[in-house]
């Protein structure tokens, strides 16, 4: 038989403290968890306020399976249908248009292949709310993952792009048709003087008359041109015809185009071209145009008496994006053409809007130059759609230089 | 006996413009077989008497050139029908849309006369009286 003996009373001691520090610490602990309990509150209390006070937005989060679990408020105003009547019960996919989805390869998969490839995706798709109304929606599909990072669902935000389409349509139908209706009674014009012009009886003056409204309509039928390119680069429909192209080729037929100007005011063109050549990859009458439109601005806005230079270079754009003019380590070769004139200027202030559409310099309207700021936007347009870039150096008074770099 | 000059289909919804374009057939040699100004009359135009060349705007009302041209294609006693067509789009993709209808020439709007002229002339060279 085992008798108990009484602990001795320094072994209480050490166990009375020790279960005092025990409670000590579940107390903290117990600190320690209502803390955590109340920050996640209040982050998922913050979560939910911000979700809900999207209310031009509709915010949709679903399971693995597209069943809704999350519908803010510009979901339930997007698609007319409250909260309680959609989470747990309804698919994501009912609310799309049935025949597009079956055209994207039907149910969710359809919605989230992208997303699951790619970790997201952005593109147009039509909602039907409940009253049957159908609306483009521009959708960012996102996966979502839970606390272990296994994913738990989808998140489907969208921006109702009904009104922004149809006026991007309106838009273009509205272009096309300003171009037809324009180019129509140009051709009656243009045609009619190239008849009279071949009469051999006009005089001097007559012909000097028509060669005015020619001029005048010739200038009408490029601002048409210029507005339908800029339709087209911005509805993304401006699409190049590639081909190798001898830019120094390009640049002599652009002194050639300026040349009577440039000799009716007094304004004195060169051209430094490599003799051999600089053949980029490109559209040739694209690059055309980018280089008329540098070169008759150049000439436009100097008087009388100034020169205007056009340096065409091979060089190379560095990693950092700087040009060099000798070959280095990781540096790609480029085509670089230098428009310079002596002329009248652009203010410091405004060269970083000289690219905006029918932004005009102050200089520019002071000195009453023609022009409508189409040019440079094109020509810009036309940089980027070849990876290239187009940038201005000007100081007023003294003159600019654009310089338009493309890749070879 | 003299050889007739090739005829020539003209179709266009602008008064001006046929009219512009007739001058340039009769530049180019040829007479204007008949002019009609919307897709539908130049269908049956062409069908009843067929042209050595048919000069149609992509635009006009009743059937536009592209479908006049895609029509002419399909029959067989059309088929072999030149087609310019002329256009006020002058994009490559309205180009390019011209010539898969089965046109033999596009010319954007506005055209040169002279520009007319010639293409008229090359497209009727092989025309038998």
């Amino acid at each position: 038989m085992t008798v108990l003996e009484p602990a001795p009373a320094e072994e209480l001691t050490r166990l009375r403290a020790e279960n005092a520090a025990l409670r000590a610490q579940m107390q903290h602990r117990d600190d320690e968890l209502e803390v955590a309990t109340r920050m996640l509150q209040a982050r998922a209390q913050t979560m939910t306020s911000v979700i809900d006070a999207v209310t031009e937005q509709s915010i949709i989060g679903t399971d693995v399976d597209g069943v809704v679990r999350v519908w803010n408020p510009g979901a339930e105003r997007m698609l007319g249908l409250p909260r309680a009547d959609v989470v747990r019960t309804r698919s994501i996919t009912d609310f799309h248009l049935p025949e597009e989805l079956a055209e994207a390869g039907g149910g969710l998969a359809a919605l989230v292949g992208t997303a699951q490839e790619q970790g997201s995706d952005v593109r147009d798709w039509t909602y039907v709310a409940a009253d049957g109304t159908e609306l483009t929606v521009s959708v960012a599909v996102t996966p979502r993952t839970d606390d272990r990072g296994v994913q738990a669902g989808w998140n489907f935000v969208g921006t109702d792009m009904t009104e922004a389409r149809a006026t991007e349509r309106m838009k273009d139908q509205f272009v096309s048709l300003i171009s037809h209706e324009l180019r129509t009674p140009l051709t009656s014009i243009l045609g009619y003087l190239e008849l009279l012009l071949d009469d051999p009886e006009l005089t001097d003056e007559q012909r000097q008359y028509l060669g005015t409204v020619e001029r005048n309509a010739q200038r009408l039928l490029r601002l048409v041109g210029d507005l339908l390119f800029t339709a087209q680069v911005d509805a993304g429909r401006f699409t190049l015809q590639p081909e190798d192209v001898d830019l120094a080729t390009v640049v002599r037929a652009a002194e050639e185009t300026a040349r009577v100007v440039a000799g009716a005011t007094g304004v004195e063109v060169s051209v430094d071209v490599p003799d051999g050549g600089l053949v980029v990859h490109g559209d040739a009458v694209r690059l055309g145009q980018a280089c008329d439109n540098l070169v008759s601005n150049a000439v436009k806005f100097t008087p009388t008496g100034g020169r205007v230079t056009l340096a065409l270079r091979a060089a190379w754009r560095t990693p950092e994006g700087g040009v060099v003019e000798a070959p280095q380590d990781g540096a790609v070769p480029v085509a670089r053409l230098a428009v310079s004139d002596t002329g009248i200027g652009i203010p410091a202030g405004e060269q970083s809007q000289l690219f905006a559409r029918f932004f005009r310099a102050s200089t520019a309207r002071r000195h009453a130059v023609p022009g409508v700021g189409l040019g440079l936007a094109i020509t810009r347009a036309i940089a980027a759609a070849h990876d290239g870039t187009l940038e201005v150096s000007s100081v007023e008074g003294e003159g600019t230089t654009f310089t338009l770099t493309l890749p070879v | 006996m003299p050889t007739a000059a090739p005829r020539v289909l003209v179709a266009d919804d602008e008064d001006d413009i046929r009219a512009l374009v007739g001058l340039a057939v009769r530049r180019a040699g040829c007479t204007v077989a008949t002019q009609v100004a919307d897709g539908t009359q130049a269908l049956i135009a062409a069908r009843t008497d067929p042209p050595d060349l048919a000069v149609l705007d992509v635009s006009m009302p009743g059937a536009t050139g592209l479908e006049v041209c895609t029509a002419l294609r399909a029959d067989p006693a059309t088929a072999a029908v030149p087609v310019l067509l002329l256009s006020a789009g002058a994009t490559p993709e309205d180009v390019a849309r011209g010539l898969a209808a089965g046109a033999d020439a596009y010319l954007a709007k506005p055209f040169s006369v002279a520009g007319l002229v010639a293409r008229v002339r090359e497209l009727t060279a092989g025309a038998t009286p």
